[in-house]
Formats: structure tokens, sequence, C-alpha cells
């Protein structure tokens, strides 16, 4: 059943917008009547109270669907479902004709969220439900115009704040008592067994209510969201947002109501509000502010109310929720069909309202009445019960109720202002067009209004919601008997004293409207809010300029300084390290002679090639390291890796300037500093962490089973291509996919124009030296290349098959093939030949790879090599592997060469036509730039000759 | 002790190059930190034995650690990837391969209006200048 209703209401939602569009502005009324007809179901056949439903929705954490039916979710949904009909229902005749999907979408929306949210017993779906009204009232007010964004951000800002609190309540309760049922954690002994986390938890919760319920200091965004049409104000103010912070309380109420931090924070922001908010109130002259401050007073009673906690309290703080909603919705609607026929609601400019539309000026008296709390409405009624319940309270009740008191008379006088200054009197000619409006537009508002004078001396009625309610709220069977007359109580005699001081004030009202028309504060909470939320966007702004840069240099200082932090607290803290073993040998001076060089040269040229070919003179001793230190794989890599470096660098250095910049002094000053402090920081961590110990159990047992294990004896390759060669095939496709991003990354940016526009140095050589003529220039290379390169290929391939036993394998096979390529391409006389499609290479590499491991499955995993010995001829499955890398290798080389090597960027991967213009060819009246590989006469051959 | 002084080096070199404006400078530091990297790796793995790790019955008081020889190797085949992949980067820039921040003078430029969440001026700034909307209700 409570799945069904909720159901019931979603659906309505999710036909609204239809409705809206296809019906149009009519499209209120069908989803009017089904709400109605729900709250005739809630009202008059209800659920047992008690009644609940369950479904799982995240069961490893115990969160569910779970819903629940009690006094509270009654009274609550028929405010709801009640208040969202006769709003719907009114917005069918308020709104312009037209298609409103929207409007019918959100406000049907918020009407199912409510229901959610009323009858969750799941603290998640609680905030949920919660964020969602939030998200529906954003939306709301968001829409209306342009002007109102500002406002509907205010909102959702402070709102989502409070939303926050909740969240931290919800998880902070649901983690200590160990469910996220809402009932159960209610009637959890936490509460009383500690005190210090019953008083956090309830200022969360309160903060999460006060924020909803537009309490001090959160108050300013209900005034501010007034911008949304009426229809919404009315559901906003009566029923739907300001009211789940109320409900919120009283849900929360059974468990805190003995926690002294939640009754002295609701009673004193509750006061200060509701005299601070009445009093604002008295200030407004355009009624639909002057409602909403109303509101906020209205709402601060009600929570104070809830704070005095005892059942009497929260008796009557259930009762004037109901009548709120009923006076606050009539009075909202009622302004509306004002402003909707009179095309104003300041109360300076209307006058005669009550000739000219006495229907509505009668109703909106009454809803002013009932606002009031003037007997016999139910206004009194509620009234009176929270004074009486105030008074009653213990502490300083009197003290409570007086300050309450001391609201109403600020309520009483902003009461009597709306109905007094705009109803008498006769119609000025500037309303000359003003008249009642029609019958559809006022029923819905007039029906709240009336109820409100009926409920009054029929309070007996609702005796039967309240005390249920109560009883939900106060956490004890609670049985209230509303009449107008209790006899003579403190009650009455306050209200008396507020009528007369209230009578007073409106009878000497043009001196209050001289006090009160001033700024009561230095400045408004709008601009408080506005003020807050700038400066949080300008710190986000500050924060983010921290890394908010282009340049690499910004975010590379980060690790480096880093690592010089943590070096320091290492040269602190580190203590108890090994003995250090021998490990320097003559030569390795000398290796280290070379790589200073090498690397200062680097650092100091401001020639880009010469920089290039020094840094060399630096992987050159690094790889005679390598050999030295016994890594004849590694030092045999690292060469054919230098080499191929350079060259792809060679082809890139036509496109940029010959010399690098000036480093400006400040700046090499700085990164000087850092340097020296990295390298520091390096070598004494190099020196103090490294070389203190044998040989690793790891590598011992490598070297010891490897040539037992896979008939291979170059125990590194066999670590590449047996023990580790998942490590090998992800290598591999790293590989692969650099190639492609090169592809992508020159096709998507163009590279920059091949000559850089420099002023070039004259080459000085005679006109009939072969430099000048690059069809020439290349004879030697040519030569060389149609020797060398089927050398070089033939010689790979038996780099590649020997490797499993001698230094050799997959990459270095590779590399050497790949300067065959590189060779072939310095050799070409012309950029028009394309080379072998080398992302076929690079996805054959990938397959066969692939495909090996995938064999290894026969042997029962991923990759296992297979063993085959034929006569005394040893086959392994990991040298078929090492083919895979072979060529994926040499795919990604080649790849590179012809894509950076291109002219220009090519648009084929496999060549084809190009399709792009050409630079512009070099200006004859310049100096003969340096011969470069391109055909400079187009005569020239297109192919080596053969 | 040779080892740390030429990952302190490299290091160095490396880290002064990086923190420079042109690209091809900031490849050759990748390149020198890639060294100091791998010889560390090395370094790591013990430099006092130093014999090949070949054949059937190594001598393990003499052999090199072979771990670390795999590591470096991968890392360097790796590291030319990702050289090119940079020196690629270099060639794409919009006057040649200087680095320095552009985005301040973009923002400068923009000419960013007071209020911090102008929703007309967050459109603008992707290009979409909404229609002002008129009123849908009252």
């Amino acid at each position: 059943m409570l799945a069904a209703l909720l159901g019931l209401v979603a659906l309505l939602a999710a036909a609204a917008p239809f409705l809206g569009r296809w019906a149009g502005r009519p499209g209120g009324w069908p989803l009017a009547a089904g709400l109605l007809a729900l709250a005739l179901w809630v009202g008059l056949a209800p659920p047992a109270l008690g009644t609940s439903w369950f479904l799982p929705w995240i069961p490893s954490l115990d969160v569910g669907i779970r819903l629940r039916f009690d006094g509270l979710s009654w009274v609550f949904l028929l405010l709801v479902l009640g208040v969202g009909a006769a709003v719907l229902a009114y917005s069918a005749r308020y709104l312009k004709r037209g298609p409103h999907p929207g409007f019918y979408g959100l406000m049907t929306a918020f009407a199912a969220a409510m229901t959610g949210l009323v009858l969750a017993d799941d603290v998640i779906l609680l905030f949920v439900m919660w964020e969602f009204t939030t998200v529906c009232s954003f939306f709301l007010i968001a829409r209306t115009s342009p002007q109102a964004q500002a406002p509907a951000v205010r909102t959702f800002l402070v709102t989502v704040g409070g939303g926050l609190c909740l969240l931290g309540a919800v998880i902070a309760t649901s983690v200590r008592t160990g469910t996220t049922q809402l009932s159960a954690i209610l009637e959890d002994p936490v509460w009383s067994q500690d005190p210090t986390f019953a008083a956090v938890i309830a200022v969360l919760v309160a903060v999460a209510a006060f924020t909803k319920s537009a309490q001090f200091p959160f108050h300013a965004w209900l005034p501010d969201a007034m911008v949304a049409p009426t229809p919404v104000s009315a559901y906003l103010h009566a029923a739907a947002m300001v009211k789940a912070g109320i409900y919120l309380l009283l849900r929360f109420s059974p468990a805190m109501s003995d926690v002294l931090t939640w009754n002295v924070l609701l009673i004193t922001i509750g006061l200060v509000t509701t005299v601070m908010g009445a009093v604002f109130a008295l200030q407004r002259n355009d009624l639909k502010e002057l409602l909403a401050y109303s509101t906020v007073s209205q709402l601060g009673l009600i929570v104070a109310t809830i704070g005095v906690g005892s059942s009497a309290a929260i008796a009557a703080a259930t009762l004037h929720t109901m009548a709120h909603a009923l006076f606050k919705s009539a009075a909202f609607m009622l302004v509306g069909v004002i402003d909707h026929q009179a095309g104003t609601r300041d109360i300076r400019t209307l006058a005669g309202v009550g000739r000219a539309m006495p229907w509505t000026a009668a109703m909106l008296a009454l809803a002013a009445a009932s606002m009031a709390g003037i007997p016999p409405l139910l206004g009194f009624v509620s009234k009176e019960s929270i004074l009486d319940a105030m008074w009653e309270g213990s502490g300083a009740g009197w003290l409570v109720a007086g300050i309450a008191a001391l609201g109403a008379v600020f309520t009483f006088a902003y009461c009597a202002r709306m109905v007094l200054r705009p109803l008498p009197g006769t119609r000025p000619a500037s309303l000359s067009g003003m008249s009642e409006g029609g019958f559809w537009l006022v029923l819905p508002a007039a029906v709240p209004a009336v109820l409100g004078v009926l409920l009054g001396p029929a309070a007996w009625m609702l005796d039967g919601l309240t005390s249920a309610g109560a009883t939900a709220a106060a956490g004890s069977e609670v049985h209230t008997h509303l009449t107008l007359w209790h006899g003579l109580t403190p009650a009455l005699f306050l209200s008396l004293a507020v009528y007369t001081v209230g009578a007073l004030v409106v009878w000497r009202a043009a001196s209050v409207d001289r006090v009160l028309d001033r700024p009561l504060f230095p400045f408004t909470g709008v601009e408080a809010v506005a003020a807050w939320q700038r400066g949080t966007v300008a710190f986000g702004a500050r924060v983010g300029d921290l890394t908010r840069s282009d340049a690499p240099a910004r975010h590379l200082a980060v690790p480096i300084v880093t690592m010089g932090v943590l070096a320091a607290v290492g040269a602190v803290g580190v203590t108890g390290l090994g003995d250090l073993r021998d490990t320097s040998r003559p030569f390795d001076w000398v290796l280290l002679a070379l790589v200073t060089t090498g690397t200062v040269a680097a650092v100091s040229l401001r020639s880009r090639i010469g920089a290039l070919a020094v840094i060399g003179v630096t992987g050159f001793a690094v790889t005679l390291l390598f050999f030295t230190l016994g890594a004849a794989d590694v030092a045999l890599t690292q060469l054919l890796v230098e080499i191929l470096t350079v060259v792809v660098a060679v082809l890139l250095l036509r496109r940029l300037p010959r010399r690098f910049r000036r480093i400006p002094r400040s700046r090499a000053a700085v990164t000087g500093v850092v340097a020296v402090i990295g390298g520091l920081a390096a070598a004494v961590a190099t020196f103090a962490l490294t070389g203190r110990r044998g040989l690793s159990p790891t590598g011992e047992h490598f070297l010891l089973n490897a040539p037992d294990d896979t008939g291979g004896s170059n125990v590194v390759n066999t670590i590449l291509v047996d023990y580790r060669a998942l490590d090998t095939l992800g290598e591999l496709t790293v590989l692969g996919i650099a190639g492609v991003v090169i592809y992508v990354l020159l096709e998507s940016a163009r590279a920059l124009p091949l000559t850089y526009r420099d002023p070039v140095p004259v080459l000085r050589v005679p006109a009939t030296s072969p430099l000048v003529d690059a069809e020439t220039n290349g004879v030697f290379n040519r030569t060389f290349a149609k020797l060398g390169i089927p050398l070089m290929l033939a010689f790979s391939v038996y780099l590649l098959l020997r490797g499993h036993q001698n230094p050799g394998g997959g990459f270095i096979g590779a590399l050497v093939a790949a300067s065959a390529f590189a060779l072939a391409y310095l050799a070409a006389s012309s950029d028009t030949q394309r080379r072998a499609s080398y992302f076929r290479l690079i996805g054959a590499g990938i397959l066969i790879a692939t495909g090996t491991g995938l064999l290894g499955f026969l042997e029962g995993s991923f990759l296992k090599p297979l063993h085959v010995d034929i006569g005394t001829l040893h086959l392994t499955s990991a040298v078929l592997f090492d083919v895979g890398v072979y060529l994926a290798v040499i795919g990604v080389v080649v790849a590179s060469l012809d894509l950076l090597g291109g002219w220009p960027a090519p648009k084929q991967p496999t060549g084809g036509t190009r399709t792009e213009a050409p630079d512009p060819p070099p200006d004859p009246t310049e100096p003969a730039p340096v011969p470069t590989r391109e055909p400079v006469t187009t005569g020239a051959p297109t192919k080596e000759e053969s | 002790m040779t080892l740390a002084l030429i990952v302190g080096v490299l290091v160095a070199g490396g880290v002064y190059l990086v923190l420079q404006r042109e690209m091809l400078r900031i490849v050759l530091g990748f390149i020198l930190l890639s060294h100091a990297v791998n010889v560390l790796i090395f370094s790591a793995g013990g430099a006092d034995r130093r014999d090949q790790p070949l054949g059937d019955s190594p001598d393990l008081a003499t052999t090199a650690d072979p771990l670390p020889q795999a590591f470096v190797l991968t890392a360097i085949v790796i590291a030319l990837a990702i050289t090119i992949y940079m020196l690629t980067l270099a060639v794409v820039g919009r006057k040649d391969d200087d680095t320095a921040d552009r985005s301040d003078a973009a923002r400068a430029d923009h000419g960013a209006s007071e209020d911090a969440l102008d929703i007309a001026e967050v459109a603008r700034a992707h290009g979409l200048t909404p229609e002002p909307t008129p009123r849908r209700e009252d």
C-alpha cells in the first residue's frame, strides 16, 4: 500500500510533463484530481499506523527502500497531497495559456519527493529525498527568468549546505548504531548513553532543518526565492520545501527532546527568527515579500515549540503546522489572484480591492485572521496551544511564551496591515481594470481559507490526526482535546495582551512605518550569502591558480621539490644502514667524468643540434657503464636507442629554431638551485640506500633455475620472455599505443613548417660542390645502404634468434632492424617513399605475442612457455613471443621515422596521395638554405635509382 | 660511490633542463633523468658483482643480478617511445617549442565579470550565447 501510494505519485510526476505539453495549462486539473484522490485516500482510509514496506537497495550496506507509515507521515502526507492538489488546480487557471511541461513536471516531482521523504524509514533514502526536494526547488525557481538564476543558486547553496549536515548526521548515526533504519536508530539507547554524540547529531540535524526551513541565520533564501511564480511559492511555503525542515525536527524529536543542546538551540533560534521575521514582514510593502517573511516568522514559532519538547508542545507544533499550511497556501494564492487581476501587489498602490474583488478580499481577510490568531479560527486554536505549551514548559517557560507573544504582536500588526491597507477604500483610476478573478481561479485558494474557519470551532475533528502525529513525534502516547475555549489560562491572557498591543501598533501605524522604514541591519542576508558565495569562488580560483598553468616546469617542480623534502627527512631519520660493499672500479671514474662532461655541455649549449650531440656523450658513457656492470643486453639496447633517438630528433630539428633562448639569470638561479638540491638528494639517497646487500633472493632464483626452467642461458632474456612475459606484453602494448598517439597527434595538430624561419647561415661552398645538391650529396649513404641494409636485417634476425642463449633477443634485434630502416630513410633522396605499413607491424607483433600467450593455456596458464625437443634441438614458444616483441618495436620506430620525417605531416599512414598544399618554396632572393632532402627542382628523381 | 655520483650528476642536469621553457630541453632533461633512474636500479641490484648473467652454472659470488637488468631493458625501450612522443609534442606548437604559460594572458583577455556565477558568462565561455528566455509564468 505504501509502495503503491509512492508509486502513484511518482507515476503522476512522470506523466505530468506530457500532460503539461499536450494539454497545456489545463493539464493541472487531472494532476490536481490525482493528488486530491490520493489525499482523500490517505485522509479517509489511511493504512494502519506502523505499516511498513521494504525493498533491498544496497544489501551489502543494509540500505533499503524502507517505507513506514505513522502519525507524523499521515499529517505531512495530507499537507503535501492536499495543498499540492489545491496549488495545481490553481495553476490551471493562473498560468499563461500554452504548454507548461517543465512547471507541471517539477511541481509533481516535488510532491513525489516530499511523499518519499515523509514515508522514508531509511536514513539514506531520507537524505536522497531531502536532496531531491532541494533540486526540485532549484529548478522551479531558476526556470522562471534569467534574473531568477542568482537567487536559485543562492537557495541551492544554502540548502545543500544544510543537506551536507544531514548527510553527516545520517552517516554518523548509521555507523554508530549499525543500521540505516530510521525507526530503529531513533529507538537506539545511544541517545541517552552518549550525551556528546547526541549533542553533535542534534546540532547537525538542527542546522539541516534550519537551512531548509529558513531559520536565522539561513533565512535569506526564502524571500530571495520570491522571484518564482506564485504557485511555486505557495507550495514551497505551505507544504513542501520549508515544511521538510519541520518534518525532520519532529521526526528526530523522540530521540532529541531530552538533549539540552537541542532544546536550547531550537528555542533560541526559533524565537529569534519568529520576532525578526515578523518585524521584517511589517516592513514590507510587497504582499508576496510580506508573506515570505511571515513564513520565516511562523516557522520560527514552530521550531521553538518543537524545542520545548513536551508532549503538549509537540502536539501544538503539529497542529500549527497544519494551520499554517492552510492559511499560508490560501494567502499566497489569493495574493497571486490580486497580482493577476490588478497587475501589482504593492500595498501602497493597491486600494479598493474589497469593492472590486469582494470574494478574494474576504478570503484573504479570513486567511490573515487565522494567521493573526483571532478566534474562532484554527490559527487561534493552534497559537493558544503553542503559548500554553511554552508557558507550561520547564525552565523559564514564561519568558519563552513572552517572547513568542512579542512575535505574535508583530504578526497581528502585519496581518492587519496586509488587510487594512489594500482592501478598503475606493479603487484608484490606475486600477480601473481590476475585477474579480474567475471562479476556478479563486476556488482552490478559497478552500484552505474556509477550512481554516470551519476547523476552528470544529477543532475536535483534528484530534485524531494531531494525536497520531504528536504520538509519533513525541515518542509516547498523546491525546489532544482541541477546543476553542480552554478556560482562563495564561495563554488566553497572553493572547488578549497580544491583541491589545497589536491593535495599538495598528492604530499608530503611521509612526510605526516611519520607525521601520529603514534598514535594520547594515547588510541584508542576501548580500551576506552573495558575498560568501563570491568569496568561496574567488578562493577556489586562487587555489586553482597554483596548478592552472600550461608550463610543464611549474608542474614538474612539485615532485622535484618534494623529493628534496623527502631526502631531508631521510637524512635526519634513517639510521641502521648496512655496510657499504666495495663497489667502485677505477674505470667508473672515467665514466663519471664522461657523464659529467656530456651533462654539463648539454645544459650549457645553446645550439640545439649541439645539445643533441653532446647528450649522446652521456648516453654512450651510460652504455659503457651498463657494459661494465655485466649487462651486455642492456648496454646493446641503450646503444641502439641512443642512435635512434638522435635520428628521430634530427628529423624534428628542422622545424625548430636553431638555438635555444638565453635562460634569464633569475630563472637560471632558481632552477639551478633546485637542480643542485635534487642532484644532491639523489646522490646521497643512492649512496645511502643501495649497494649495501648481496644478491637479491629473486635474482639468485633466476640465476640458478633459468637454464632448467626455460632452456635458455641468457637469464635476462628468459626473465623478459619466460618469467615476466606479461610485463613485456604490457610494454609492447604501450609501445604500440605510443605509435598510434604520435599519428593521431600529427593528424589533429599540424606540425610546424619544415624550415623554421630563422636567419639561415649561408653555406660557403663552391657551386660545384656535391654538398649543394641533395641528390649527389646522398650518394655515399645510398651506396652504403644498398650493402648495409640487407646485412643489418639479417644480423637483426640472427640476434633475435640467439637471444635466448646469448646477448640479443627481440628488443635488440628490432632496434638493429629499425636502424636499418632509419638508414634506408636517411639515404632516400625523396620523402615520397613510404615504408612498410607500420601499424600492421605493430598489430602483428602484439597479436603474435598475445597468441603465443594464449598457446600457454595448453599448459595451464596465459603466457606459459611451451617446450618441444626435436632430437637435440630445443624449441620454445618463448622465441615466438620474442618475434612479437621484434615486430612491434620495429613498427613503432618506423612509424615515428615516417610520421615525423614526412613533409608535411602525412595524411595517410601508408602513403598515398597528399592533399595538403606544400609550404611555399623558398624565396629566391634569400640566401640559399642548406640543402635539405626535399627535391629542390621538380625534375629531381623521386625514387632512388637502382 | 661512483654510481651515486653519476646518479647525482644526471639528476642535477636533468632537473635543470626539465625546468626550462623549450620542449626540446625538457626532452633532453627527460633523457638524462631516465639514465639516472636506470643507473639507480642497477645500483640497487648491487655493483660489486659484475659478471654477465649468462651460462648454465653462474658463480653467485661474482655474477650480476639479472632482475634489475631486465627492468632496465624494459625501461629503456619504454623511454624511447615516450621520448619520441615528447619530441612530437615539440613540433605541434604554435610557433616553436616554447612552453611558456599562456593561460594567464588568456584569462586576462577574457574579462571576467564581477559575479563569479554569472551563468551568461559561463555560457559565453563555452561558446553558447543563450537567448534571454521570456518569463514563463505571471
